[in-house]
């Protein structure tokens, strides 16, 4: 899946200048399976990125191209798919129902694919340490934890792109490597990419290409 | 698990009241319906004379025994009433001026005759069928509707001769005939009873009957006219009988009675009617506030859901569907205590003498239809747009 930016400048962003590498306002391309690095300080736009990229702001000059497509153009039922089975999406605030257990949060996204898969739930969380906490509310578990979770919910679906928000942002060094060879496996498994947004130090992440913001 | 993830956590306080609301409303709106509805059918089956129909005379006073004033009516008269605002229609009722006799001619039956007194109305102030109610030259039977108080005379006469009685049903089975002569030439006419009426002293032939009969008997100027037919318009009986007291009229008691008694009855449930409606109304109000306020409570949650690929017609289909539950769940509660109800009202009417078919009226059902068709728009609209709203953000 390819994305195109060309000249989106979100309105909050338009008072700011920004600089010639910059994404915005400028014409970048994301590449179909590569794993990309939006690096920016606070404030630079990542997450009005990762929503203009996903439909839910529209308040944007330019246009955003997902395969040649303009979203500007895409209908209901399309961005439903694509929510569904195209980009995968691990939100800065993660976007998790406290009130359910981490079964139910991530049985309620597979479902909307495919059947849920529990054993490869479980083998996943106790990959990152966490299965123990099944059955455990969403809204008692640790941020780190939670932080994890919502990584192995973006990752049981299909997907071509995989978009992070600054998803390692409450884990230590240890539990980002396993976070990020979690993510490297299952990109290689469906032959998709992934764009990761950071504002931090990048040595511990493997991508093939830097994008500023 | 998405029902569980809505509707678990809401507050249900809000929601038991909306409830209540809703079922009291739906309760008296189905009740009034069906009563204002009852109470507009009662009589009708019964009598022959058409809906908020009266037939009205001068009052007899002593100033007209002495020839002071006139107990009959004019053509202007009739003119002017036929103006007013709560009246339908007014003809004249058109009496014999010739001799009429009635007869038994039956061989069934031993001969009984009487002289009698004939009228004629206009058919539009009847409530008979148009294909029994008509004659014209040369037809065998002349069709007649009778006053009940006669067939009781009859009746008391058959008895004294040792004959049983005969009821309505066979009384319309006899052949009877009239006689009518202007004293010098006669004819005979069989007639057959099409009907029997409380509400007039005299018996109704067809206007033709009456007009080849004048035309062939009569004596003298042309009858009087003493006797007006008189149709209000609906609900508003209470203006008509205002009029006829300020103008000395007067009118069969029970007729006026049954009328008045119907007016304000109907205009009762009328206002419960009203009463209803606004709390139906308000109450649907208050439910699909409470269900804009779930999905207010539940905008994360739905954002969410929508974020991660779920289509908004499948979560706006379960809001919508959930309080599709909840109302019929009202509307058949409503509909349980409406039949307590009824059992009770229906009780308190038959203490009063009155008897209402006891069948539950087709408006009833149709009210509750309505309002379900209504509640169901409503909340579909609610559902789906407070969904989409969320769509994209």
């Amino acid at each position: 899946m390819q994305i195109e930016f060309n000249k989106v400048l979100p309105k909050p962003l338009s008072e700011i200048e920004h600089s010639a590498e910059s994404l915005w306002n400028s014409k970048v391309i994301f590449e179909s399976g590569k794993r990309i690095l939006l690096n920016a300080s606070s404030g630079k736009g990542k997450t009005t990125f990762v929503h203009t990229l996903m439909g839910l702001r529209a308040d944007f000059t330019g246009d955003i191209l997902v395969d040649t497509k303009n979203t500007k153009s895409l209908n209901t039922d399309e961005w439903v798919e694509m929510r569904r089975s195209k980009i995968a999406v691990v939100y800065q605030d993660l976007q998790l129902f406290p009130q359910l257990t981490v079964e139910e949060n991530l049985k309620l996204k597979a479902e909307l694919t495919a059947p849920f898969n529990s054993n490869d739930a479980i083998d996943k969380l106790a990959f990152l340490g966490l299965r123990d906490k099944w059955n455990q509310k969403c809204g008692f578990l640790s941020m780190g934890q939670q932080q994890r979770v919502a990584i192995i919910r973006a990752l049981i679906q299909p997907f071509q792109l995989l978009v992070m928000d600054e998803p390692f942002s409450h884990l230590d060094n240890n539990n980002a490597e396993l976070c990020m060879q979690l993510i490297q496996n299952r990109c290689d498994e469906l032959k998709a990419g992934f764009i990761l947004t950071t504002l931090d130090a990048k040595d511990n992440l493997t991508f093939d290409y830097e994008v500023k913001l | 698990m998405i029902k569980n993830l809505l509707f678990k956590y809401q507050e249900k306080r809000q929601l038991v009241i909306a409830l209540i609301g809703a079922l009291l409303g739906i309760t008296f709106l189905i009740s009034s319906v069906h009563y204002l509805h009852k109470i507009n059918e009662y009589g009708e089956d019964s009598e022959i004379l058409g809906k908020n129909t009266l037939i009205l005379q001068k009052k007899v006073t002593s100033a007209s025994t002495m020839g002071l004033t006139k107990t009959d009516f004019s053509e202007k008269e009739i003119s002017k009433m036929k103006l007013e605002p709560f009246v339908e229609d007014v003809k004249p009722v058109i009496s014999n001026n010739f001799r009429v006799w009635f007869e038994t001619n039956d061989p069934y039956v031993p001969t009984f005759k009487s002289d009698v007194f004939i009228q004629a109305v206009s058919k539009e102030f009847l409530d008979v069928k148009s294909e029994k109610w008509h004659w014209k030259e040369g037809e065998r039977f002349v069709p007649m509707i009778m006053p009940r108080d006669f067939l009781v005379m009859l009746n008391t006469f058959m008895n004294a001769s040792g004959i049983p009685q005969v009821s309505d049903d066979l009384a319309m089975k006899l052949k009877f005939r009239l006689r009518i002569s202007d004293g010098q030439k006669e004819e005979w006419v069989d007639t057959k009873i099409i009907g029997f009426t409380n509400e007039i002293a005299s018996i109704l032939v067809p206007e033709n009957f009456m007009e080849y009969a004048t035309k062939k008997f009569a004596q003298g100027d042309p009858g009087k006219i003493t006797q007006i037919m008189v149709a209000g318009k609906e609900g508003e009986f209470g203006k008509l009988e205002t009029y006829m007291n300020v103008h000395g009229l007067e009118s069969k008691n029970s007729q006026v009675v049954v009328s008045r008694l119907k007016s304000i009855v109907g205009t009762l449930f009328a206002v419960i009617l009203v009463i209803s409606i606004v709390a139906v109304i308000a109450s649907g109000l208050v439910l699909i506030q409470y269900m804009q306020l779930v999905l207010s409570h539940n905008k994360y949650e739905v954002r969410t859901l929508l974020r991660l690929g779920m289509h908004p017609k499948l979560i706006s289909k379960t809001f919508f569907r959930y309080f599709l539950f909840v109302f019929l769940l009202v509307l058949t509660a409503g509909f349980g205590f409406f039949v307590l109800l009824k059992y009770f009202v229906d009780e308190i009417f038959q203490t009063g003498g009155i008897y209402m078919n006891e069948q539950i009226s087709i408006m009833a059902f149709s009210s509750i239809f309505l309002t379900f068709i209504i509640f169901t728009l409503a909340s579909y609209r609610t559902a789906k747009n407070e969904v989409f709203t969320l769509f994209n953000k």
